[in-house]
Parts: structure tokens; C-alpha cells; sequence
């Protein structure tokens, strides 16, 4: 079953377009991984993926978008800020829901966050703030999982367990990441760009490491692949 | 080969912006000519050691009951600036929306927080209601223009976070206000300093806070008691960080309210009459186009007042200019040994937390009254508000050559890297300036401040309010053109630095 149709687009901000001519069609359960370096246009596509599919989606974007100043359990709670009051919203703030705290307290011990629920984000660690963007996410409770790059800043086994967690949850997901080896075995099907085109489509299953160099210019070639040497060291089962 | 290029010429950022500088010395210099500057006193240094001594001996017990007056200049500020915050959040929501609004709050901010509150006293008497709306009013104009420009930079990316559908006032809640509140919180706290200086200055005026015991112990030369004022008042700013804690806050709040007062009776007529009638001139409100001719001609001469108040407000621009450039190397720690850099920043957080009008005064019993006093208090003051600042910048940075000398430090180094921002500064202050400039008038300079001061005092509030409206609309003007001199590629993020 198709979820979304790409036929032909321009995209970008404005009149700086990014992925011009874009012909590119999702299928709801899909599992898709978005590769390519920066700049390649994966925020972009995501970006719209997310205005297409409004809110059957559950975002989880770059850099986390968390609230500093707000404890995690608030942070949490905006991802379902659209579904209540303002008022209501508004004495959330001074007292928390009973309902949306015992939600948010499940979910944050799946996601190994117990004990800082009351936590300001801005006294967590990367890695923490990563996993709290993930459980806003999570707390959406949709049926498609959109994330830009919501490993990035996670070591690789917690990287394994959360793209685990998250796929257990979201049927569909389409996820832009880095790693090369979890896009291999965790995903169905992995698009690749690169200055703007999409130079890689296919099952992840015909794939390998190897191929997917292709996505990157000489120049970086080798840092790259370090970089994802290092990451995927203690993970066994290379889809090579 | 090629000459070198000749003085000043060249086309570097660093040139330009020391060409206008010269350039505004140079304008100040030629003007100084037309300025009142006589020494009237007869023995003025006789007059400052004689301060000097009361400064540095202190007559604590002279002071019959300080505790009421210190109570009340807290008070004051405190409720002043949470009324203005309270008044000018929600005019900040509207600032860029609004043209109507941001020419309010233009309006009310031009006019100085001791103006207003001879306006308020004429209705309101010696009341805490012309205290408080003295200081509100003017602050409510600031804060909506400070926390504007503050919400306007908020960060964007928790709010494209956010699932579609959130009502406005959540997602203002989550993720917007969150992200600015401590920058908000630190202007108003900025605010409130600057709450404490007017709510002594107050005094002036005869409300009985700390600058109403400071001005008659000066007058009659109690010089013991006025020392000791000034002790008092220097060690509350010192100790602000401490009796001001925000946790200290709702309490203190509640405590000034029982501290306020008088309580006025308002008469309802009495009111309305002066808002309806007294203020404007009487052939406007007759509708006698032709009289208003003679009312004109009945106003003082406007145009010296008006020559004398641009040009204490240039002197007072070039002279915080120079002074800021020669006092902030004291309080840096790029320069000399830490016992110095002590004494120094002491120096200049007194210049600073003095209020000027208070300086003006100083001078003014010891020089006499011309346009000396105002000058140095002026350019004393600013000079070292904007010192202080350019010194926390400095030390911010670090210095690629160390062993340079420290006039090679301060040339090559520093002041490059510094001067945009100061100069920046320096055109934020010309308004704050412009505005102190007429304020200093009720000292006996002939400023506008001067024939705003005495129509109210002949009762004659058409010609105040006239006058005030001439005022506000200069601050505005050189509001205007200070923002077209000051260096544009300079982020001036410190809000407290206006």
C-alpha cells in the first residue's frame, strides 16, 4: 500500500532548491534508511515527508529541538501538546498530569531515563538528550516513525537497542542515519543522495558496505569509512 | 615603492569607525565654545575636600531613622519594575505587530522617570502612586522594547519540533518563553539596579525616599550625613545579589507593599480636569486657532533650551567616549596587578551605581551652576557604565602576543577587537544620555528639563506638557540617528547593556 508519491518534485527552501526534479514513492510497513553526507539533502526530503504526512507521523528532528530549562518529563510531554487545552497545558506546567507522568515514567524506563523525570534537559548528557528526543517521539503514539539522524549522538550499542525500540513501535519507520551497518541490517530499503539526486535505491538485503561508498566523494572517502569502523566495532553480523 | 598612506587614510572597518569617532570629538570640540562652562564656586576645592571628608568619614549616627527611607527606595523599585514588566510583556507580544505600539512606547520611554513623576505629583500629590507610576510607565515602554527584541531571537528548533495543531498560548509555554526566560530575567534584574538609582532620585522631587535625606544633607552641608547616605545606598546595590535572590523575591514583593505610602485620595474632577483641560492650551480647547499664536509666543525661548540640550547631550556622548577609553583598562585583567584591578573596578562600579543627577549635584556645590557639573557627571557616569562593560568583554578574550607591553597590548591587541562593540555601546547610551541631559535641567542648567522643571512649578501645565512633548520627541530623533552612526556588524547579545 503506497504511503506517499514523489512524481517529479522541486524541493527546497524557498527558491534555493535543494532536490530538484525528485521522483521517489514510500509504501506504508516500509523500513527505509536516508544515507548521504550532510548537505545531501536528507533533512530536506525528511522536512517534507513530515508536511505531507502531518501529524500520522511521530518527528523526531535534528539536534533534538528539546526545551532546556524544561524538566525531561515536560519535554516528554509536548509531543502530545496538540491534544489538549491551553489551559490545560498551561497547569501541566506547574502541576504534572497524574495520567501523562505514569505514561511518560513507562516510557523513559524503556528508554533507560529512570529516575530523571524531574531532570532540567539542559543538566543531561548527549546521549541523554537523544534518548529524551526519541521518547517525545515515542509519546506521539503514531504509526510512522520519521527520524533526521536520531542516533547521532548515541554509542553504537545504544544505537542498536534504540533503532530496535523504535521499529518494535512504528511499523513504518524512514530514518536518516549514519551508520552503515545498522542501515544494512535494520532496514528493508535504503535511499541514498548525494549533491541533491538520489544516486541508491534498493533492498537493503542487496546491498553492501562496500556499494554504499559510493555515496560519498573521494576526498572523504576514508575518513568516513574510519568513523564507521569505530562505531560499528562491537557489533557482529556485517550485512557483507 | 608605494608611500605609505597618509593619517587616517584607508578603507579597513577599524579606520572608519576611528575617522567617525575623531569626527564626533572633533564636533564636540568646536561646539564647546558656545557652552556655559564657568567655575562659579568660590572655593572649589575646598567645597570637595569638605565632601571628600564626609565621604570617607561617615556620620552614621546622624541618620535620625534611615530604615523608613531605605524600606520605601526599595519598595518603590521593586513594585516600579514589576508593575513595568507586568505592562510591558504583553506590549512586547505586540512590539512588531504594531506600529501604534511601538510609537507608544517610544513616547513614554523618551520621557524621564523624574518627569513623569511631576506630572503624577500634580494629581496624585507626594504619594506612592507617583512613585510607582513614575517608574512603571517609562519602564513598561523599555521592557516592551527589550524583551521584543529578546523573543525575537528565540531559537527556532523546538518549536518546528513540535506536532502541528498546538494552540498558540502552549506552544508560547513549552517552547518558546523557556528557551528566553533567563535572558529575560537578567534585564529585568538589570532594570531593577537602574529602578534603585531613579527610586533615590526620587527624592529629588520631595518623595521621602533616600535621595530626599541625600539632597537636604547636601544643601545645608551636612556632609557626615550625606556620606553615610551614600554608604547606605552603595552597600544595598553591593549586597543586591544576596537580599535580591530570586527565591527571596515573592516575599520581598509582599513586605514592600506594607512599606508603600502614602496612600493618595484621588479626586475624581480634580482628575479629569487636569487630563482634560489643564494640560493643553486653552485657545486649542476653545477652538481659537488665532490665540494660539500668542500662547506660542508665551512659551520660554525654546530654541536656546533646545541648542543647550543637543549640545550636553554631545558633550556628554564624546565625553563618556573618552573616558570609557581610559578607564576600562583599570578594571580589565589584561592590565596591572590584581590590588589595582581591585581598586579600579571598585571606582567604577561607584561611578556607576551613583546616580548621575546625584553627580550633577555633587559638582554642581562644588563648581556652581553652570554646564560643568552636568558635563563631568554625564560623561563620569556613562563613561563608566560603558568601561565596566567593555572590561568584561576584555577579559573574555585572550591575547595572541603576550609579552607585548601593555600600551602595545592595549592598541594592537585589545582595542580592535574591542572598539565596534564600545562604539556600539556608546550609541545605545546617547539616547539614555539625551534623556539625562534634560533631566539635568532641574539642577538649574538651562536645558529643556530646566523650563519643564519651572513651568511646573509657576503651575503652568500647558506649557509642562508642551514641553515634555518637545523633549520626547528629540529623544526620539536622536534615537534615530544614533541607530544609523553605530557600527551595524556588531551582535550587541548582553540586553543589560543598554
Amino acid at each position: 500500500m503506497p504511503l506517499l508519491n514523489f512524481d517529479n518534485v522541486d524541493l527546497g527552501h524557498g527558491a534555493n532548491i535543494v532536490l530538484p526534479g525528485l521522483t521517489l514513492s514510500f509504501q506504508i510497513g516500509e523500513r527505509v534508511a536516508l544515507l548521504g553526507q550532510s548537505g545531501a539533502g536528507k533533512s530536506t526530503l525528511l522536512a517534507e515527508i513530515r508536511r505531507r504526512l502531518g501529524n500520522t507521523a511521530a518527528w523526531c528532528p535534528q539536534g533534538h529541538g528539546l526545551v532546556p530549562l524544561l524538566s525531561v518529563y515536560h519535554n516528554v510531554y509536548m509531543g502530545q501538546l496538540e491534544r489538549r487545552a491551553a489551559l490545560a497545558n498551561l497547569f501541566n506546567l506547574i502541576r504534572p498530569r497524574r495520567d501523562a507522568w505514569q505514561a511518560i515514567e513507562t516510557l523513559t524506563q524503556e528508554l533507560g531515563l529512570e529516575g530523571l523525570l524531574r531532570r532540567p534537559v539542559e543538566q543531561l548528557s548527549g546521549g541523554q538528550r537523544q534518548r529524551v528526543a526519541i521518547a517525545r517521539a515515542f509519546y506521539q503514539q503514531r504509526e510512522i516513525f520519521l527520524g533526521d539522524e536520531p542516533l547521532a549522538s548515541v554509542d553504537p550499542h545504544q544505537a542498536l537497542r534504540l533503532l530496535e525500540r523504535i521499529q518494535a513501535r512504528h511499523a513504518t519507520s524512514i530514518v536518516a542515519l549514519h551508520q552503515h551497518r545498522l542501515a544494512l541490517s535494520h532496514f528493508d530499503r535504503v535511499i541514498g543522495l548525494r549533491d541533491g539526486r538520489v544516486v541508491l535505491d534498493a533492498p537493503a538485503r542487496e546491498l553492501t558496505l562496500a556499494g554504499l561508498d559510493a555515496l560519498y566523494p573521494d576526498a572523504a572517502k576514508t575518513k568516513v569509512e574510519a568513523k564507521d569502523e569505530t562505531r560499528d566495532e562491537d557489533r557482529a553480523a556485517p550485512a557483507t | 615603492m608605494n608611500a605609505p598612506p597618509g593619517l587616517l587614510r584607508g578603507k579597513s572597518p577599524g579606520l572608519t569607525l576611528a575617522r567617525r569617532s575623531l569626527a564626533l570629538i572633533l564636533l564636540c570640540l568646536l561646539l564647546l565654545p558656545f557652552a556655559d562652562l564657568r567655575v562659579i564656586a568660590v572655593d572649589p576645592w575646598g567645597e570637595l575636600w569638605r565632601m571628600l571628608q564626609g565621604f570617607v568619614w561617615p556620620d552614621f549616627f546622624a541618620l535620625e531613622n534611615p530604615f523608613y527611607a531605605i524600606a520605601l527606595t526599595v519598595s518603590v523599585a521593586l513594585w516600579g519594575t514589576f508593575i513595568g514588566a507586568l505592562l510591558g510583556f504583553p506590549l512586547a507580544l505586540l512590539f512588531h505587530h504594531s506600529r501604534l505600539i511601538r510609537g507608544f512606547c517610544a513616547f513614554v520611554r523618551a520621557i524621564h522617570e523624574l518627569f513623569w513623576a511631576l506630572l503624577f505629583i500634580q494629581v496624585f500629590g507626594l504619594s506612592a502612586v507617583t512613585a510607582l507610576a513614575a517608574l512603571a510607565i517609562p519602564y513598561a515602554g523599555i521592557f516592551a522594547k527589550v524583551y521584543a527584541e529578546i523573543l525575537e531571537l528565540t531559537p527556532r528548533a523546538p518549536t518546528d519540533a513540535l506536532p502541528s495543531g498546538v494552540d498558540r498560548l502552549s506552544r508560547f509555554l513549552y517552547a518558546e518563553l523557556p528557551l528566553v526566560w533567563d535572558r529575560l530575567a537578567s534585564y529585568t534584574r538589570y532594570r531593577f539596579e537602574c529602578a534603585m538609582r531613579a527610586s533615590v532620585l526620587l527624592g529629588f522631587v520631595g518623595l521621602p525616599t533616600l535621595g530626599f535625606y541625600l539632597e537636604s544633607a547636601f544643601r545645608e552641608g551636612r556632609f557626615g550625613e550625606a556620606g553615610a547616605l551614600l554608604w547606605v545606598f552603595y552597600a544595598l546595590i553591593a549586597t543586591l545579589q544576596w537580599w535580591g535572590h530570586r527565591r527571596l523575591l515573592p516575599i520581598l514583593l509582599i513586605g514592600a507593599v506594607f512599606c508603600l505610602g502614602p496612600w493618595p485620595d484621588v479626586d475624581g474632577d480634580l482628575l479629569w480636569r487636569f487630563v482634560s483641560q489643564d494640560l493643553w492650551p486653552a485657545p486649542l480647547l476653545h477652538g481659537d486657532l488665532a490665540g494660539m499664536g500668542s500662547w506660542l509666543a508665551g512659551l520660554p525661548e525654546l530654541l536656546p533650551a533646545i541648542g543647550n540640550t543637543l549640545l550636553l547631550a554631545l558633550m556628554g556622548t564624546a565625553g563618556s567616549l573618552v573616558l570609557a577609553l581610559l578607564l576600562w583598562p583599570l578594571a580589565s585583567r589584561h592590565f596591572g596587578r590584581p590590588w589595582q584591578r581591585v581598586g579600579g573596578r571598585l571606582m567604577l562600579v561607584v561611578l556607576r551605581s551613583t546616580p548621575e543627577l546625584m553627580l550633577a549635584f555633587i559638582f554642581l556645590l562644588m563648581l556652581g551652576p553652570s554646564m560643568l557639573p552636568a558635563w563631568l557627571a554625564l560623561a563620569l557616569h556613562n563613561g563608566a557604565v560603558i568601561a565596566f562593560l567593555v572590561a568584561r568583554h576584555a577579559d573574555g578574550l585572550k591575547t595572541g602576543m603576550t609579552d607585548l607591553p601593555a600600551s602595545g597590548r592595549y592598541a594592537y591587541e585589545l582595542l580592535p577587537r574591542l572598539y565596534p562593540n564600545l562604539l556600539a555601546l556608546i550609541c545605545y547610551r546617547a539616547e539614555v544620555i539625551m534623556r539625562e541631559t534634560a533631566l539635568l535641567g532641574m539642577l538649574g542648567v538651562a536645558t529643556l528639563g530646566f523650563y519643564i522643571d519651572s513651568s511646573f512649578q509657576y503651575l503652568m501645565f500647558d506649557h509642562a506638557f508642551f514641553l515634555l512633548l518637545v523633549t520626547a520627541m528629540l529623544n526620539i530623533g536622536i534615537d534615530v540617528i544614533s541607530r544609523r552612526f553605530r557600527p551595524r556588524e556588531v551582535p550587541l547579545d548582553d540586553p543589560c547593556s543598554r
